[in-house]
């Protein structure tokens, strides 16, 4: 075998983590070497996560506007409305997708492999192809960048046809008559809202007692409504037995209290588990958490200290924005570069139907460490905006210190909460009073008003 | 099957025979055989969300000889009932609605379709490898997450074209009594399959992505395929594997591994092993239903 490529910096894998590690070492002037072991980059943000789960999102809600349309313009649309079409644009935007991200590498001269990496030491990585041949490669720094995958529970027989997973999912060609989704979490409830929109009977099935029990309550109960509204259930506080493709027509799910739940498919999002099994990392010295992830400090290094480990594979908050931004500090801290503050408010965004979204902190968390905490809200439907769009649903509720001065938290259900919370993240960053939104003036009519009227409840509840 | 090198009165059959078919295809009055209606009726159900079991029991007991010979796949060892499989409820119940409805579809197109009378043992060969196909494409599919029902019904029909062609030299105006030589027949077969499948298909109104998948199925043209379900790409690989495990390729297991299309859906060494790991399972699934 011929001796390893020398490079400065290694990175494994190619989704939004290893991507943005890769450019930052680029940037810097370094030799960076991308190794990806499938066929385009991206990882699973442009293939089965972010991208093409927020296309079918967008599709569903157009599709669902469009239907709404054709009573107000009286036109009819064909009844057989397939998933294929909405996939068939899913699948332009994933390839566009990752067109882009490609020519962004090749613009800045990272080289790519295609290949699966396993280290051999602790500064040499072996890149298996994809026709048998190997080749090395070296760099006295190398950040692992391997993501995650849907986590197969033992007593469920996932076999991607009747029972799917958060990847499978993707491949429906028809939409089922009924689904159940296992788990109560993000990707759970997102695909259940997004089916559930679709016409399809969506049964969720969970431990917790509410769906995203990480959030403000206010908005899941919020969620809740519009998810039955669309003749969703969540069935909270309840374990599986055994889930079971009959064979013919139906999956059964048979709950630990003895309740069976059939449908024709069923979508089991309980989780994921992070991508070590190709890496080798025994020849590494590292060893990965009980959890099965890879443990890391505050610049996302490992135990031996010039392997870092980003994104997905170091366990939450497994979101694609975070990823990126450790892919990045990684990079900077290994090569002594300033990465800038550390963020600190980050934002956290639910694509459910409706959005929910939130920043900084929540009533509960206020209240222990403030002693208290003074909330303002507004409802979208008594907003102008949010009447001239039909928004029947919709909440921004601000939380601020006990004497309802200082900006806290801010927590939003409803279309456009994603993009609208970035108002208040940049409040909170910049530590701002209530009386700011007061003071200033948002175009009319939009949403953004709801930070207005939020506060302005907040100052009334101050006058008492 | 046989591989001499063509004589010279071989090669003026073919010839005869090329510009009969050529011509044939060339017409817009094709004269290619009607789909069966149970074929027709059970292919739409199967592709139906809303159709259930006994919808396409009641319809395949339409067709005695489709029932019995369902039932006999179902009471096969490879499918191991644990009680002797009596109905056809049960039988779909335990084969599955899809992988029945595709059967029955291709069952029923086997028996009656086409003329192909003179070349009983290489039409059996030609479903066995359809069905081989398919059923490799389901487990292709799987792997890389992609419809899963889809895969099957694209690698059963890929080669459609071949029978169909059969059913057209059947129709040669000074036709001896003698059938063909299959030498001759697959020269044919090479030339003409896809465009006599992709015109069967269009009549018979097959699903979009299987016609797709018959037009474009082949190692160089897979490429040009568009729908998202993938099904011409999986079922390139799919009839490789077929041949290889059914003894008519030029391929082998190892030299697998360095096709194009492997490399295009990203299956690493162990991948093929894993797929190839099946072939005893297709092989059996195969000689039950079609022994
Ligand atoms: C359905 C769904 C919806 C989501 N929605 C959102 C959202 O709305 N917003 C958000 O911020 N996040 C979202 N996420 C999360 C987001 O997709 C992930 O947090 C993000 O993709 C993680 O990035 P990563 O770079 O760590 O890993 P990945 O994107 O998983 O990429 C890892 C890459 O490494 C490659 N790899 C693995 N092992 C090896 C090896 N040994 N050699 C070479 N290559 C290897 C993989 O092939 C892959 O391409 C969603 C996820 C899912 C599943």
């Amino acid at each position: 075998m011929t001796s390893p490529t020398p490079f400065d910096l290694i990175v494994i894998g190619s989704g939004p983590a290893g991507q943005k590690a890769a450019i930052q070492g680029a940037k810097a002037g370094k030799r960076v070497a991308l190794i990806e072991q499938t066929r385009e980059v991206g990882g699973a943000c442009v293939y089965q996560g972010t991208i093409p789960s927020k296309t079918l999102r967008e599709s569903a809600l157009q599709m669902v506007r469009f239907l709404q349309a054709t009573e107000v313009f009286e036109f009819r649309m064909r009844d057989d409305v397939k998933i294929t079409n909405l996939m068939t644009r899913l699948d332009r935007v994933v390839r566009a997708h990752g067109k882009f991200m490609k020519d962004q590498l090749t613009r800045n001269g990272i080289d790519c492999f295609h290949g699966r990496a396993g280290f051999v030491s602790d500064q040499e990585v072996r890149i298996q192809k994809i026709d048998g041949t190997s080749a090395l490669v070296t760099a006295p720094i190398i950040i692992v960048a391997t993501g995650s995958r849907p986590r197969v529970p033992d007593n469920i027989p996932i076999d991607h046809e009747h029972i799917l997973d958060s990847d499978s999912i993707l491949s429906l060609v028809y939409l089922p008559k009924s689904l159940t989704v296992l788990g109560g979490g993000v990707i759970a409830s997102e695909y259940a809202s997004i089916f559930a929109l679709l016409g399809v009977q969506v049964t969720m099935v969970d431990t917790a007692d509410r769906p995203l029990k990480f959030l403000d309550q206010e908005l899941t109960d919020e969620f809740c409504e519009a998810f039955e509204k669309t003749g969703g259930h969540y069935r909270g506080g309840q374990k599986i037995d055994t889930v079971q493709w009959d064979g013919c027509s139906k999956v059964t799910t048979v709950l630990e209290s003895g309740e069976t739940l059939e449908s024709e498919k069923v979508l089991v999002a309980l989780g994921r588990v992070s991508n070590l099994e190709h890496l080798n990392l025994k020849a590494t010295g590292i060893h990965p958490t009980t959890r099965g992830l890879i443990p890391v400090n505050n610049h996302c290094q490992t135990t031996v200290p010039h392997i870092y480990a980003v994104g997905d594979v170091i366990g939450p908050p497994s979101l694609a924005s975070c990823s990126m931004e450790q892919g990045r500090r990684a990079v900077c801290h290994a090569l002594g570069l300033n990465s800038g503050v550390a963020p600190e408010h980050i934002p956290m965004g639910i694509y459910t139907i409706p959005e929910m979204s939130s920043v900084g902190l929540s009533e509960q968390e206020a209240t222990a460490k403030y002693g208290g905490a003074t909330v303002g809200r507004a409802r979208f439907h008594e907003i102008a905006r949010g009447q001239i769009s039909g928004m029947t649903n919709g909440l921004l509720k601000m939380v601020a210190d006990p004497k309802g001065e200082q900006l806290l938290g801010i927590h939003i259900v409803g279309e456009g909460a994603t993009e609208l919370i970035h108002i208040g993240q940049m409040g909170l960053l910049h530590n701002m009073l209530i009386d700011r939104f007061i003071d200033n003036i948002f175009n009319f009519p939009t949403l953004a008003e709801a930070y207005r009227v939020a506060a302005l409840d907040i100052a009334k509840q101050r006058q008492h | 099957m046989a591989h001499s090198t063509i004589t010279p009165l071989a090669q003026e059959e073919r010839e005869t025979l090329r510009s009969f078919i050529a011509d044939q295809l060339g017409r817009g009055n094709l004269d290619l055989p009607l789909l069966p209606v149970v074929a027709n009726r059970v292919l739409l159900l199967s592709s139906d969300p809303d159709a259930d079991a006994s919808q396409l029991s009641s319809l395949i007991q339409q067709d005695q000889a489709l029932a019995g010979q369902i039932l006999r796949i179902a009471n096969s060892p490879a499918y191991a009932p644990r009680t002797p499989i009596v109905s056809l409820q049960q039988a779909i119940t335990w084969l599955g609605l899809t992988m029945l409805a595709g059967l029955a579809f291709s069952v029923s197109v086997q028996s009656g379709v086409f003329h192909t009378t003179g070349y009983e043992k290489e039409v059996r060969n030609l479903w066995r490898h359809a069905l081989a196909t398919g059923l490799f494409g389901k487990e292709i599919a799987r792997r890389i997450r992609h419809n899963v029902e889809n895969a099957f019904l694209c690698g059963l029909l890929h080669t459609i074209g071949k029978p169909a062609i059969l059913h057209l030299l059947s129709q040669t105006p000074d036709k001896s009594a003698e059938p063909f030589s299959w030498i001759t027949v697959e020269s044919l077969f090479e030339e003409f399959h896809v465009m006599a499948g992709s015109k069967l298909a269009a009549v018979w109104q097959l699903p979009d992505p299987v016609q797709e998948t018959i037009r474009y199925y082949q190692d160089d043209q897979y490429h040009q395929a568009i729908s998202p379900t993938k099904g011409a790409m999986i079922t390139c690989l799919a009839h490789h594997l077929a041949s290889v495990i059914l003894g008519d390729s030029t391929h082998d297991e190892n030299s697998l591994l360095t096709l194009p299309v492997v490399q295009d859906l990203n299956f690493y060494p162990e991948d093929m092993t894993a797929l190839l790991e099946l072939r005893e399972t297709v092989k059996a699934s195969v000689e039950c239903f079609l022994p």
